[in-house]
């Protein structure tokens, strides 16, 4: 899980010095965080286009066995395939940058791929950020009420819950959801972008993980706070229980939960096979599957870079996000601090 | 000399429990507190001090509470209370508290001002610039230099003697009758701690303050106390003016505690300690808590639990060693030579 990656990235993270706000420290950590994370893009883009290099040249044409060798030598030839790998993987980072990812071979013959990819996203982002809203809506107050009334009834129902949807397969609810919601609400089962009715069940389907993993993780983290001596010192000082909650407890246990959000948002969007085919909705959830199914190696090879970026981007930004609200991390390296 | 009492206990017991066992913390524990002193609760790790302080505030673990007794202030019995709203009403409002490890007291996440503003607002109805100003002033007060840009600052950019100093500033922002410092040196470094004993003093007389101290730092208690209190398995056995307690303890528990001072020790001589362990106060406890580990116990220690014996009209004590038809028993040398001599640096 890439969250659990962006947990060990904030040990890297210097827990020092006072550079507040948005200032030259903070400005300069951008641009380094920023650099690395271009040559980390870098040398994915390269060991994945090296990888790809090594599949069947079928992967190129739509109708390779009824080709005869000249065509195909032909074809290649126009593909830049017959260069040195180093000079093809310069040509395809010089055309990357003009936002040119090649074009489909066998998906959809000929067609640009980034044209393929803008044709399906705006459904999958729609989807994915109203079922990302819904989750921390539904997870956030759950698990703060899991932290509270520990032990008590909202706890036993969150760690039902919890249990339930980590331990029973998605694909399990998601159909029950499907049969019993559709019925439920008189519509048909098949996702209709126009019915706005038909955006309720895929959106919630979508945020229960995220929603039950906000809920796990909040309520741990705030139930380690409640421990904390400066909660007692604060009820030592007459704050009332629900002030320290939202007050000391709440924002000192969503620290840790801030750098995860951004990840599991730009995943989120990136869409969900299993709901997007349940409902036939026309995202990119299926897309790598089935382009990888087709043996489609150009689409291949843009679409693991494109998730690639998105893992890249959700780390930076939650990196960046945990410095603006913790207090305690500093983008200014000290030296001989301790 | 008549006091004024300000907190009065009464027979306070506290049990607590624990997975399905009950555990009898205090029993019993009876105490006046006067108005102005300061008082230092002694004993070793387990003996109660804390969780007798944390019941004047209603600050028990979710396990523990109060099963008898009385804890009377300002004509109202604290024992009886149950909502937080009524706790609301005493806590910081009347008696505040300082915790014993400042790096862990504050939070991380708000600056050392908002902090005490928060303090403030609830308990001297002051907002906006007055409360600013206020809070100032109590930087000021216990010893921070450039309030102003301190505290726009982070507890993580104070040293630990600093963020103690805050704690206080928290805790006297809250304008108490009573401060509960609790250990409130232990986790410091040792030229530090002199110094934040002497802000506790200088702001007790400043703010017209009755103090408790709860240590094990004998040194601590010495320096600060008027009255000490020893207390042992969830009782005080002896409690008295800081002189008497010293130079003229009864209890033989207060006889090893102050044999064990490093201080009195003979050099080259293993430093004394008490044997064995403090009784499990799962079960009731019979006769004086301390007989078992006491040489000299009498038979009587260990059927009967010995009423307070008065010493002097402040000075008592819980052994039947003050029974006058007890043998006469000497306290040990280390004691006797303390009384003579006194110890550099104590008392």
């Amino acid at each position: 899980m890439m969250n659990y990656i962006a947990g060990r990235r904030m040990a890297s993270i210097r827990k020092r010095g006072s550079g507040r706000g948005f200032d030259n420290s903070m400005l300069k950590y951008c641009v380094k965080r920023l650099a690395s994370s271009i040559i980390t893009l870098l040398i994915i883009i390269t060991v994945v286009f090296v990888l790809l290099r090594q599949m069947p040249i079928e992967g190129y044409f739509d109708n390779f066995e009824k080709a005869d060798q000249a065509t195909i030598n032909a074809k290649l030839e126009q593909l830049g395939l017959n260069d040195p790998i180093p000079v093809q993987l310069f040509n395809f980072l010089k055309n990357l940058l003009k936002g040119d990812l090649g074009t489909s071979a066998r998906y959809s013959v000929g067609a640009p791929i980034a044209q393929i990819i803008a044709k399906k996203a705006p459904v999958s982002i729609k989807l994915g950020v109203l079922s990302m809203a819904l989750a921390l809506i539904m997870g956030i107050p759950l698990g703060a009420a899991m932290a509270r009334g520990k032990g008590r009834f909202w706890d036993k129902f969150g760690t039902v819950f919890i249990v339930f949807i980590n331990a029973v397969p998605a694909a399990v609810y998601h159909i029950f959801i499907q049969m019993y919601g559709t019925s439920f609400l008189g519509i048909s089962m098949l996702f209709d972008e126009a019915n706005l009715v038909t955006w309720i069940l895929p959106v919630f389907s979508m945020a229960l993980g995220n929603t039950a993993y906000y809920a796990m993780w909040l309520r741990r983290y705030m139930v380690d706070e409640m421990n904390k001596d400066y909660v007692r010192l604060a009820r030592a000082k007459g704050v009332d229980s629900r002030k320290i909650m939202m007050r000391h407890v709440f924002r000192n246990a969503f620290v840790p939960m801030i750098q995860y959000i951004p990840t599991s948002l730009l995943y989120t969007v990136s869409g969900s096979i299993y709901i997007e085919s349940l409902y036939s909705i026309p995202g990119m959830g299926g897309l790598l599957v089935d382009v990888i199914g087709r043996q489609d190696n150009p689409m291949v090879q843009a679409i693991v870079i494109m998730y690639s970026c998105i893992g890249i981007v959700g780390l930076l930004l939650g990196d960046l996000l945990m410095g603006m609200i913790d207090p305690r991390i500093s983008f200014v390296k000290k030296e001989g601090a301790r | 000399m008549e006091r004024e009492t300000i907190l009065s206990v009464r027979d306070l017991d506290v049990k607590f429990n624990l997975r399905g066992r009950k555990l009898n913390a205090l029993r019993g524990v009876s105490l006046d507190l006067y108005k102005g002193e300061s008082l230092a609760i002694v004993g070793e790790s387990g003996s109660g001090k804390s969780v007798f302080v944390k019941t004047f505030m209603g600050l028990l673990d979710a396990n523990g509470w109060i099963d008898g007794g009385s804890i009377t202030y300002k004509g109202d019995d604290l024992a009886q209370y149950r909502t937080e709203r009524q706790w609301l009403t005493v806590r910081g409002k009347e008696i505040a508290m300082v915790l014993q490890d400042p790096m862990t007291s504050l939070n991380p996440l708000k600056t050392i001002g908002a902090q005490i503003i928060e303090a403030i607002e609830l308990h001297q109805g002051l907002h906006g610039d007055a409360a600013r100003n206020e809070m100032l002033s109590v930087l000021t007060d216990v010893g921070i230099t450039e309030p102003e840009r301190r505290s726009r600052q982070y507890p993580h950019e104070f040293s630990g003697g600093m963020r103690q100093r805050v704690v206080i500033a928290i805790a006297v922002a809250c304008r108490p009758k009573i401060l509960i410092c609790d250990e409130p040196t232990t986790a410091l470094d040792v030229t530090i701690q002199a110094q934040i004993l002497s802000l506790i003093r200088n702001l007790k007389a400043k703010y017209d303050l009755t103090t408790v101290y709860i240590t094990h730092d004998l040194g601590v208690v010495a320096n600060v106390a008027d009255r000490i209190a020893v207390m042992y398995a969830g009782d005080i056995v002896e409690i008295g003016l800081c002189e008497e307690v010293f130079y003229e303890p009864k209890h033989p528990y207060t006889w090893a505690l102050l044999s064990s001072l490093p201080q009195l020790g003979v050099k080259g001589e293993p430093l004394y300690s008490i044997h064995g362990t403090p009784p499990n106060l799962f079960y009731e406890v019979k006769g004086d808590a301390f007989a078992p580990r006491n040489p000299q116990a009498l038979k009587i220690d260990f059927v009967k639990r010995p009423p307070y014996f008065d010493v002097s009209p402040t000075h008592k004590a819980r052994t039947w060693l003050l029974d006058p038809r007890a043998p006469k028993i000497e306290p040990p040398e280390a004691v006797r030579k303390l009384a003579t001599e006194g110890v550099k640096g104590y008392a």
